[in-house]
């Protein structure tokens, strides 16, 4: 059982990592070229008038106090408003719209790497030096080395382009299928949708074309950033079982007739599982930068692309925020990581 | 170690670190205030000590949160470099007292020329 003290010091790190954040971000942009009351008010806007935005958004006022008022406002859950983007909407608003986009992608992407490299893992250290093992690491390493923004074009040459299995871009046939959004996860609200849908006009399987299109469109952009995850999940996992198999509780096992199968998997995987659930958490983080690219790539506006637009048009607001929201997942994630830890092994908690 | 040892090693770690920042700071605000203007080397060198601070806080909490993950990761890829969570914590924690103390430093600076 995890203890509420093990919980609460892990959450109270999240101060400090998001204080940081906040800080580097604050001081980045200070130091970045570009005047963000020019942006504001335009390129031809007279000097008075950019002036008088400077003097409106306190950008006029000492560093210090600029640093004060932003870090109050961050504590108070206030990103302020967007300047370019979208003009006058809040920050916390945009990245509402943005953020259920690359959290499903990063999800979906992690099931890929989990589902596959768990398994690819353990068949590569039970079959130690064999074929099967030097396919499995050449595997991974080529899943590790390729770069996303090249394995994602291959995938849709392949599967789109060549065997036209799956759609190449977007996040469902906006033409065909409307959807009401719920969760911003859209393969949960076309399944919601479906359900309810069945539940008023009785099953049908048209009822859930919508999530069958929001799944084949999830499918590329997912199995692109699974396939990094996948490698380096599976890499990890051999060299954890290969330790683990030489244990001599897995030898005591064997020796008293427990079948090899059963001696892995009951004994083996719980404790072999433990380094590989710390890469899964750091992965997680990469893979919400990940998203970056691969949602350039396959055309899904989510909080990737949204950083990058927001750079290119100095929208400071939706950089800070963004930026932070990211630090606030990552952490979040970490926080998982030590919760499932310290089911694994109670003894993480001492 | 009791607490008031334990307590004393940290606020020399910190200590330390902070006073050479506070230095470090006034004295970057006064040479770059005579190159450019005071506003311009107040600001430049806030942002500056800001990111230092930033930086190591991020890295002080980055090893506390996945430190033991990382040591254990090196482990497992055969990629040991000695790098050890305790001692990451000891250089963050002079890192983000540095960068705290060139803030202070700008702010006493500023005032006390402008």
């Amino acid at each position: 059982m995890v203890s509420v003290r093990f919980i609460a010091k892990r959450l109270l790190l999240l101060v400090p990592v998001l204080f940081g954040v906040a800080t580097v971000v604050f001081a980045i942009l200070q130091l970045s070229p570009g005047n963000p009351a020019r942006v504001i008010a335009g390129q031809r806007a007279s000097q008075a008038f950019v002036n008088q935005v400077e003097q409106q958004l306190g950008l006029d006022d000492p560093i210090w106090v600029q640093y004060g008022r932003f870090l109050a406002d961050v504590a108070r859950f206030d990103l302020g408003q967007s300047y370019t983007i979208q003009r006058n909407t809040p920050v916390t608003t945009i990245l509402a719209n943005k953020l259920p986009v690359t959290i499903e992608l990063a999800l979906y992407g992690q099931l890929i790497g989990i589902v596959l490299g768990i398994p690819l893992g353990i068949i590569s250290a039970v079959n130690q030096d064999t074929i099967t093992d030097h396919l499995t690491r050449v595997g991974a390493l080529s899943g590790i080395s390729v770069p996303i923004f090249w394995s994602g074009p291959l995938v849709i040459l392949l599967f789109s382009q060549i065997l036209g299995w799956v759609p190449t871009s977007g996040r469902i046939d906006s033409q065909a299928y409307s959807i009401e959004p719920i969760t911003g996860l859209i393969t949960l609200d076309t399944f919601v949708q479906g359900i309810q849908q069945s539940l008023t006009s009785g099953f049908d399987p048209a009822n859930f074309a919508p999530f069958i299109s929001a799944v084949n469109h999830m499918i590329l952009p997912a199995l692109t950033i699974g396939i990094y995850s996948m490698a380096l999940i599976s890499r990890m996992m051999r060299s954890s079982m290969l330790e683990v198999i030489r244990q001599d509780y897995m030898r005591t096992a064997r020796a008293k007739g427990q079948g090899a199968k059963i001696t892995i998997m009951k004994h083996g995987l719980r404790n072999a599982l433990i380094p590989v659930i710390t890469v899964i958490g750091i992965q997680f983080g990469s893979l919400l930068g990940g998203a970056v690219l691969t949602e350039t790539v396959f055309g899904i506006g989510g909080i990737g692309t949204l950083l990058v637009r927001a750079i290119e048009v100095g929208d400071y607001p939706v950089v800070q925020g963004t930026v932070l929201v990211f630090a606030f997942l990552f952490t979040l994630v970490n926080l998982g990581v030590d919760i499932t830890y310290s089911v694994l092994d109670p003894r993480i908690q001492q | 170690m009791g607490p008031q040892e334990w307590l004393l090693v940290r606020t020399r770690l910190l200590g330390t670190a902070a006073a050479v920042g506070v230095v470090a700071g006034g004295l970057a605000v006064l040479g770059l205030s005579v190159l450019r203007n005071l506003d311009f080397a107040s600001t430049q060198t806030f942002a500056v000590g800001a990111l230092v601070l930033g930086f190591g806080v991020l890295g002080w909490s980055g090893s506390v949160l996945a430190g033991r993950g990382i040591e254990s990761l090196q482990t497992y890829l055969d990629a040991g470099t000695d790098w050890t969570e305790a001692d990451s914590r000891r250089a963050m924690t002079r890192v983000l007292g540095f960068g705290a103390g060139v803030m202070v430093g700008v702010v006493l600076a500023t005032v006390a020329i402008g």
